[in-house]
């Protein structure tokens, strides 16, 4: 049968052949070992954008961590401030009572003292006393002629005569 | 500057020498007229060459067989030299292989979503047969015809028997994918579009003769390429090597998706029974 334009049959399955050939080829040569290449490396950078966003994840976790403990520090901060603020207080006050506990006790003891020196004051003049009238009475009557109850009022006077008599 | 001038006005003598060379050296007589020599770029009928000293075959065949040649040897250097050596911040060399690749995969994924793994091989490796197939001419690799004549090997895809493979494998893959896709379902589809394999084999093979036609005019008349210098014949070739490339896969991808597209049935509104 003449085709035309010279088409040939046989021709046409060699191309095939040849055709076929080539696609194997280049399939197995070039086109799938790039292409595994490509998958290989968006692969690998895929996986560190995961690990990259696992970690910023992570860290993002550790932020959040530290700051609930900071929050919570900072709680803590504010009881303990507080705690101590009122253990401050306590203790003034309780120094306070402490000391008006001494100074009470200080001027009891100071008055029992003053009561103590009043009293040895007392007893000293009311011996001196005692002693001076004694003196007085012993001077008078060994002494003088006068009437002792006039020396005694005469020296009790300072000196001086008793005019009345 | 001055080496500049030297070099050009030695450039243009040399031009104006080849030029006077070329008008009076005399031509030398032409065993065939133009008209046959245009006839037999399209038909073959004459200037044939022995396949492996057997079958006298059109010459585009034994360009196809050198193209595949070349093809796979380049492939097989870049599989031993350059592949081990892939990083993942890529050279130029590895930048270009990736872009190739990655340009025939990206269209074969975009055109058929649903499938796509042997449909980016396929063009790809057509794609480097028609690119390279083309620009193969520019090689101007000579053989002797079964007269004991010297030719120029021409494109593969200038050969309407190449072009006719070409076509009808890819009109073949495309109904694999409407196999693969959609069963039966699927050859329907791709039977549809049964003028495809004629409208593919014949675009490739018109497009690469009328190069080759020019071609082959321009270079019958020796006189001719100083109207049309080489360097614009080159520029053609690249620009329909590119064109040709683009125009074949894109139209391989886009039929392969259609195909292999799953049908989505749409289930018909139940009439209501209300009505008496």
């Amino acid at each position: 049968m003449n085709i035309p334009l010279n088409v040939d049959w046989q021709q046409i399955l060699l191309h095939w052949m040849n055709l076929a050939i080539l696609i194997a080829g280049l399939y197995f040569l070039l086109y799938k070992p790039v292409k595994q290449f490509m998958q290989k490396r968006e692969e690998y950078y895929q996986s560190r954008e995961q690990q990259a966003a696992s970690k910023l994840e992570e860290a993002e976790k550790i932020k959040a961590r530290y700051q609930a403990q900071l929050d919570g520090a900072e709680e803590e901060l504010r009881l303990a401030r507080q705690k101590s603020q009122q253990a401050v207080q306590q203790s003034a006050e309780e120094q306070i009572a402490q000391a008006q506990a001494q100074a009470r006790q200080i001027v009891e003891q100071a008055r029992i003292q003053a009561e103590h020196s009043r009293e040895r004051a007392v007893k000293e003049s009311q011996r001196e006393l005692k002693k001076l009238v004694t003196e007085a009475a012993e001077k008078i009557a060994l002494h003088t002629g006068e009437d002792p109850f006039d020396q005694f009022l005469t020296l009790a006077e300072g000196g001086k005569t008793h005019v009345d008599r | 500057m001055k080496q500049q001038k030297k070099g050009l006005a030695l450039w243009l003598a040399l031009a104006v020498v080849f030029l006077a060379l070329a008008l009076f050296s005399g031509f030398q007589g032409r065993t065939e007229s133009v008209q046959e020599t245009m006839r037999d770029a399209v038909l073959h009928s004459v200037n044939q060459i022995a396949f492996l000293g057997g079958k006298a075959v059109n010459p585009g065949l034994i360009s196809a067989f050198a193209v595949t040649v070349v093809l796979l040897l380049a492939a097989a250097c870049i599989r031993i030299f350059v592949v081990p050596r892939f990083r993942y911040a890529p050279g130029k060399l590895q930048l270009l292989l990736e872009e190739a690749v990655g340009l025939f995969d990206r269209m074969a994924k975009t055109n058929s979503p649903h499938r796509n793994g042997f449909l980016g091989a396929y063009i790809f490796a057509a794609g480097a047969y028609i690119f390279v197939g083309t620009l193969f001419e520019l090689l101007g690799l000579q053989v002797v015809t079964t007269h004991g004549n010297p030719i120029t090997l021409p494109a593969p895809l200038s050969d309407v028997n190449a072009a006719i493979a070409l076509g009808v494998l890819s009109y073949l893959v495309i109904l694999s994918g409407g196999v693969a896709g959609n069963g039966v379902g699927g050859v329907g589809k791709t039977l549809k579009e049964f003028s495809l394999p004629i409208s593919m084999s014949f675009r490739l093979f018109g497009a690469l003769l009328s190069g080759l036609l020019v071609t082959e005019l321009v270079y019958y008349f020796v006189t001719l390429s100083f109207l049309l210098p080489v360097i614009v014949g080159v520029l053609f070739t690249l620009l329909h090597a590119i064109i040709q490339t683009y125009v074949l896969t894109m139209l391989t991808a886009l039929f392969y998706g259609e195909v292999s597209e799953p049908s989505h049935k749409e289930k018909k509104p139940r009439k209501s029974g209300a009505t008496g």
